[in-house]
């Protein structure tokens, strides 16, 4: 048991979000009146809710306990990491090259032991995305790397 | 077209071989889904969204479907065998389906489940075709102020219904709300949050949204979950036929969660989760012999599963004839029929007959597929729960950002996956509801229309919104779903809202 950080932390960061989209609405857009709304009314008056749910949330919380989540700041690395990886490398190295490079990442905290079965499955894979996407769904992405 | 012509109307269309391969890839992957603890039907629709470009909308929406209420009857049989819910409508499905499997008896429970779920599915639609007709007539009578004060009852229920603590469900949906506005403005053609970014002129992308909330963040909460394999036995046919007196006990469970899914499932902001709740613990208090509950009762496996698949097609309703949708797996359908060009709404049934029969003839058709398909392939679903979920995340990242890519082309989209994939895991983990944060991301721009329309027919004057009698329901309606638990609260003391007995809404 400790102190009750999800809620502290979670209700604060959008006390937070929603105080700063007020501000922002209220300076760049114009509000209007209640009969004619402009672009600022609506995203102001919900930033500003935002900011005194995220109180609600977070304030209790300082008076309570509760159970620590179970955070995998590994798993969420390599996930992430693989996405990027995805993004990043699709028009330089091709969907076969960043379809590999991603299954590599994405598997690094997969708890089953051993290299063998990372490169299959990379492999396997890999040929289903080609199949489905480029030669089934007709997708036009560059297949191989670009030499140039 | 009356009711009943349209289901003919609509059976025809379903039967035609090119609507009715996606109507069993539909179910098929449902099932797939479903028996697959950690992945729900949210994750698994926003990850078919981009494929249904490639296909025609009624198709499209018949499909989706199909994975949802396919996703119902394989999250039952992962409940059943494992106690490992696949879905978080099939959750109450393991209190008495895990003793049965316990007790020798996995194979009547799962035929109880599905045996259920097709009858409920029935009752659903009838009630479906009902509510339809009579709904979409009512709707013209409705005003920007009516859809507007609906819109708002169904956030607030959605929050606050079945949530012990609805001041996260609220912020999330005020969030979702805030994040509707990205983009630009449709009255006035103001830029909002866009920060010079003209990616973000359309607003955020809601295939990645949905990808980033839900398949990311359900991925990397289970890439280190241990193995499931080994737990599940074989069952062969033989061992799912029920005794007489089984079949006996199932009748009056099956008609009353039937009924009891119907209704919650057509009100906005509840939806399935909390009807199978709700019909669990009625079935407790009127059986004989409560005690019998939790050990392998049949009616607690009965009753839960019709109600959820009753509510599943119910909800459609307000969906398709109202444009409104009343649950975060409504929204995404709804959003996806928007990719497609589609704005539903009362006109729906007249203008597009074979969407609206064609989708409802589908529930009945998807439901016998699925009941004849999984009776004989249940081998083949407790095989499935043996794969290490090692093999399938990685091709579902893959899956998932070509999906994303696919929709506009654009780098950006991966890229925002990933940003709203570390959002997601982070509210997940602070147990934030993401489902809810959809929910007003979708209903938002809607909401912000009719508001600003409502207002304008009004001169300004906010009592428009308790001078039209329809407004005025849905208005106290909702005044009575804010002061409920504040009286509660106020009642058991500070700080201990009470709230039914529900695990979190996804």
């Amino acid at each position: 048991m400790q102190r009750d950080w999800p809620d502290l932390l979670g209700g604060l960061a959008l006390a937070a979000l929603g105080i700063g989209a007020a501000g922002w609405a209220v300076a760049h857009y114009s509000l209007g009146s209640l009969r004619q709304m402009g672009p600022g009314f609506f995203p102001a008056a919900l930033g500003f809710a935002l900011f005194v749910l995220g109180l609600i949330v977070a304030l209790p919380a300082l008076r309570r306990t509760a159970d620590a989540p179970k955070v995998e700041p590994a798993s969420a690395l390599a996930v992430l990491g693989a996405i990027l990886v995805f993004g990043l490398g699709l028009y330089r190295l091709g969907l076969v090259g960043a379809t590999l490079a991603a299954v590599l990442v994405a598997s690094i905290p997969a708890p089953r032991k051993g290299w063998v079965w990372r490169l299959v499955l990379a492999g396997v894979i890999t040929v289903l995305t080609v199949t489905v996407f480029s030669i089934g769904l007709r997708m036009t992405l560059p297949l191989w790397p670009r030499l140039s | 077209m009356t009711g009943w012509e349209g289901l003919l109307f609509g059976i025809g269309f379903v039967l035609q071989p090119a609507v009715l391969v996606y109507c069993l890839l539909g179910v098929v992957l449902g099932t797939f889904v479903g028996v697959l603890p950690g992945i729900g039907a949210m994750a698994a629709i926003s990850l078919l969204l981009p494929v249904t470009f490639y296909i025609t909308p009624e198709a499209a929406l018949i499909m989706l479907a199909g994975v949802y209420y396919g996703a119902q009857y394989g999250g039952a049989v992962a409940s059943i065998l494992l106690r490992l819910p696949g879905t978080p409508q099939s959750a109450v499905t393991t209190l008495d389906g895990y003793p049965m499997a316990r007790d020798g008896r996995a194979g009547v429970a799962l035929f109880t489940a599905m045996a259920s779920s097709f009858a409920g599915s029935v009752i659903g639609i009838v009630v479906l075709v009902m509510l339809a007709g009579w709904l979409s007539r009512a709707a013209t009578a409705f005003g920007a102020a009516d859809y507007a004060a609906m819109m708002i009852l169904g956030l607030v229920a959605a929050s606050t219904i079945g949530t012990t603590r609805p001041a996260k469900g609220f912020a999330m949906v005020t969030l979702g709300l805030l994040l509707g506005c990205v983009g630009t403005d449709v009255n006035s053609g103001a830029q909002r949050f866009t920060f010079g970014q003209t990616e973000l002129l359309d607003g955020i992308n809601l295939v990645a949204l949905a990808m980033g909330l839900f398949g990311v963040a359900e991925v990397i909460a289970n890439v280190r979950d241990p193995d499931r394999k080994g737990v599940a036995e074989r069952i062969g046919l033989r061992q799912l036929m029920p005794r007489r007196d089984d079949l006996r006990r199932m009748g009056g469970p099956i008609l009353r969660g039937g009924g009891l899914g119907s209704f919650f499932g057509a009100l906005p902001g509840t939806g399935s989760t909390l009807s199978s709740f709700l019909s669990y613990s009625m079935e407790r208090r009127i059986a004989r012999q409560p005690e019998r509950f939790g050990n392998g009762a049949v009616e607690g496996v009965a009753g839960p599963e019709s109600a959820n698949n009753a509510a599943a097609i119910t909800a459609f309703a307000p969906t398709l004839t109202l444009g409104i949708p009343g649950d975060p797996i409504m929204a995404l359908m709804l959003g996806a029929l928007v990719i497609h060009g589609i704005q539903p709404g009362p006109m729906m049934l007249e203008a597009r007959p074979e969407m609206f029969w064609g989708l409802v003839a589908s529930f009945g058709i998807g439901n016998l597929l699925l009941l004849v398909l999984n009776l004989p392939l249940i081998g083949l679903w407790v095989a499935m729960l043996r794969i290490p979920f090692n093999y399938l995340y990685p091709a579902i990242l893959v899956f998932l950002c070509l999906g994303v890519y696919s929709v506009r082309g654009l780098g950006f989209d991966i890229y925002a996956v990933a940003l709203i994939g570390l959002a997601g895991y982070l509210l997940a983990l602070a147990k934030f509801s993401p489902a809810l944060l959809l929910l007003g991301f979708v209903l938002g721009p809607l909401i912000e229309t009719n508001l600003r329309r409502a207002l304008l027919i009004s001169r300004g004057d906010p009592m428009v919104f308790l001078e039209r009698p329809i407004a005025a329901g849905f208005v106290i309606a909702t005044a009575v779903l804010l002061l409920l638990p504040l009286w509660r609260m106020l009642r058991n003391g500070k700080g201990r809202a009470g709230g039914t007995r529900q695990p979190g809404q996804r």
